[in-house]
């Protein structure tokens, strides 16, 4: 992402989620922004498949834990 | 031996002492509360002393010792051990901060966290909560709302973090015993830079019901001791299946797989490889002399390769600060100025990451935990260094390694998130001698569920004095 594309989606995904970014975070905001997104690029260029997995899992909950 | 000079000792040894009526445990507490009293001024590792209730809890060690119960009670292996918890864990009746000014205000839990309760069933007693890093993110506990924490070995650089009361605690001193969290290096790194042992164990291993989360995804709970044989009976001490529901969702509820008999095993048979590539070029000399140092000690001359570590590294920055962010969005929405100056702007901008990332990182997570299992199938045991550096001064904004500059208080975990991120038993060993007058750690990793081989892999280190953990000298200046 170019720094004026991660400003229009920091403002833009900020704006839809009801986060005021106050003028002195701003900065600091766009920063990690685009550290994350460097951090993005490398976990895309990793080779997977349509099969890989994602590490989640999830555990239903049964009425006896809940009443133990 | 007076309780003063056995606080210098191991845990093992306090609880021998007390099984042995050689110190009650009223006088070992006591002599714990006077050494954070006359320290922690310096250290600043406390947020809260629990004098009154350590002190009525080891009262009923010593009566349950005197009474028809005793020879029962006299098997407790923590038997009146004091011991400390990062202030994330719920202690009944006080506010749990998770180092924030936004939880004072919250109502304080009326139970402790299910370690606490497994400790205190195992006859350890429960002293105080320790500094940390807001919310956990963050690896050097300078905790603008309390202060910093200060390294007991050199009070005038940081102690590491997120757990940095809890390395720092024991480094001092004030307790033999503490408990951490780790989502990315936050047992590890304090560990390292504190010169302690340090335990994380695979994810999932622990219950971290009643402790204050930070990335459901990563985090892990385990303590912090000045020997392995102390990591191993606190660790003992705290595992199984959780009795009562609801029950946490991370955790694997696998059945004791007691280490403490297996420590005496030795490393003779273990094949260990040094971890090579990334972990060699993002460390400073003394960070690869300890890991040389523990290598030759371990006959250990085979360097093996993780893949794509940095992608590693990115998965796990990715997890955390989307997820850790999404946990904290009321509050970063009504009042983000105040959050911790330091970590502040990374929440912020954790909230607005694409799903497709986050997802993308979680694919790629157990893509990896698949490579490390081909691995392991090699290998028993790996070598990392625990931290790329030794403790920094507080304030220190970068740091260079291998002639890049890079911003310090992230890079700290540069060698510790490619391994928290597939969840492996890792337990970190102090060092010394490779800097004139501060420990490094050394990361002794093992495949899932192999507690056992790391704390063995630790003990055999501390049996050869490779590793060790000595109580701070600077921590004990001016008083005591």
């Amino acid at each position: 992402m170019t720094p004026s594309e991660i400003e229009a989606y920091v403002d833009a995904s900020a704006a839809a989620l009801g986060l005021k970014l106050r003028p002195d975070h701003r900065p600091g905001v766009l920063r990690y922004f685009a550290l994350a997104a460097e951090f993005a690029a490398l976990v895309e260029a990793v080779p997977l498949s349509e099969r890989d997995e994602p590490a989640l899992s999830f555990a239903p909950v049964s009425p006896r834990e809940k009443a133990q | 031996m007076s309780a003063a000079a056995l606080l210098r000792q191991d845990a093992s040894a306090m609880a021998d002492a007390v099984r042995g009526d050689a110190v009650s445990a009223v006088a070992l507490v006591q002599a714990s509360l006077d050494r954070i009293e006359a320290t922690d001024r310096r250290v600043n590792a406390f947020t809260a002393v629990l004098r009154e209730r350590a002190l009525r809890r080891a009262a009923q060690v010593d009566a349950s010792l005197a009474s028809a119960s005793g020879p029962r009670t006299r098997e407790l292996p923590l038997l009146g051990v004091p011991f400390a918890v990062k202030n994330l864990f719920d202690i009944a009746g006080l506010a749990t901060l998770a180092g924030s000014k936004i939880e004072r205000e919250h109502t304080p839990p009326r139970d402790d966290a299910a370690l606490v309760r497994r400790l205190e069933s195992a006859g350890a007693v429960l002293v105080g909560a320790l500094n940390m890093d807001e919310y956990a993110y963050g690896f050097t506990t300078e905790n603008s709302h309390v202060g910093p924490c200060h390294n007991p070995h050199d009070l005038t650089r940081i102690a590491g973090g997120s757990s940095g009361g809890s390395g720092a605690a024991v480094a001092a001193g004030q307790v033999p015993l503490t408990l951490g969290s780790d989502t990315n290096g936050s047992i590890r790194v304090p560990a390292s830079l504190c010169g302690v042992f340090g335990l994380k164990p695979t994810f999932g291993r622990l219950p971290r019901t009643g402790s204050f989360p930070f990335v459901s995804s990563l985090d892990h709970l385990g303590p912090f001791a000045r020997s392995a044989r102390d990591l191993a009976l606190a660790y003992d001490a705290m595992q199984g299946p959780e009795g009562r529901g609801p029950h946490d969702p991370g955790c694997a509820q696998r059945a004791a797989e007691p280490v403490g008999a297996a420590l005496a095993l030795g490393t003779q048979g273990l094949r260990i490889g040094v971890l090579g590539g990334y972990f060699r070029q993002h460390a400073q000399p003394e960070a690869l002399t300890a890991v040389d140092a523990v290598a030759q000690a371990l006959g250990a001359s085979r360097t093996v390769e993780l893949p794509m570590v940095e992608a590693r590294r990115a998965a796990a920055f990715l997890i955390t600060n989307s997820e850790g962010a999404a946990l904290h969005l009321p509050d970063l929405r009504r009042r983000a100025p105040d959050f911790e100056p330091l970590s502040r702007d990374r929440f912020l901008a954790g909230a607005l990451l694409p799903a497709a990332w986050v997802m993308q990182a979680q694919r790629v997570r157990r893509w990896f935990a698949l490579r490390a299992a081909e691995l392991f199938q090699e290998v028993d045991v790996l070598l990392a260094p625990a931290t790329p550096c030794v403790a920094p001064m507080l304030g220190t904004e970068t740091f260079t390694i291998n002639g890049q500059r890079l911003p310090a208080r992230p890079s700290l975990g540069l060698l510790t998130q490619p391994i928290s991120c597939i969840g492996l038993p890792v337990c970190a060993v102090p060092v010394w001698g490779c800097h004139p007058a501060l420990p490094i750690g050394v990361q002794v990793i093992a495949a899932p569920w192999r507690e056992d081989l790391v704390l063995r892999v630790a003990h055999a280190l501390q049996q050869q004095g490779v590793a060790a953990s000595p109580v701070a000298v600077a921590a004990t200046a001016e008083t005591t």
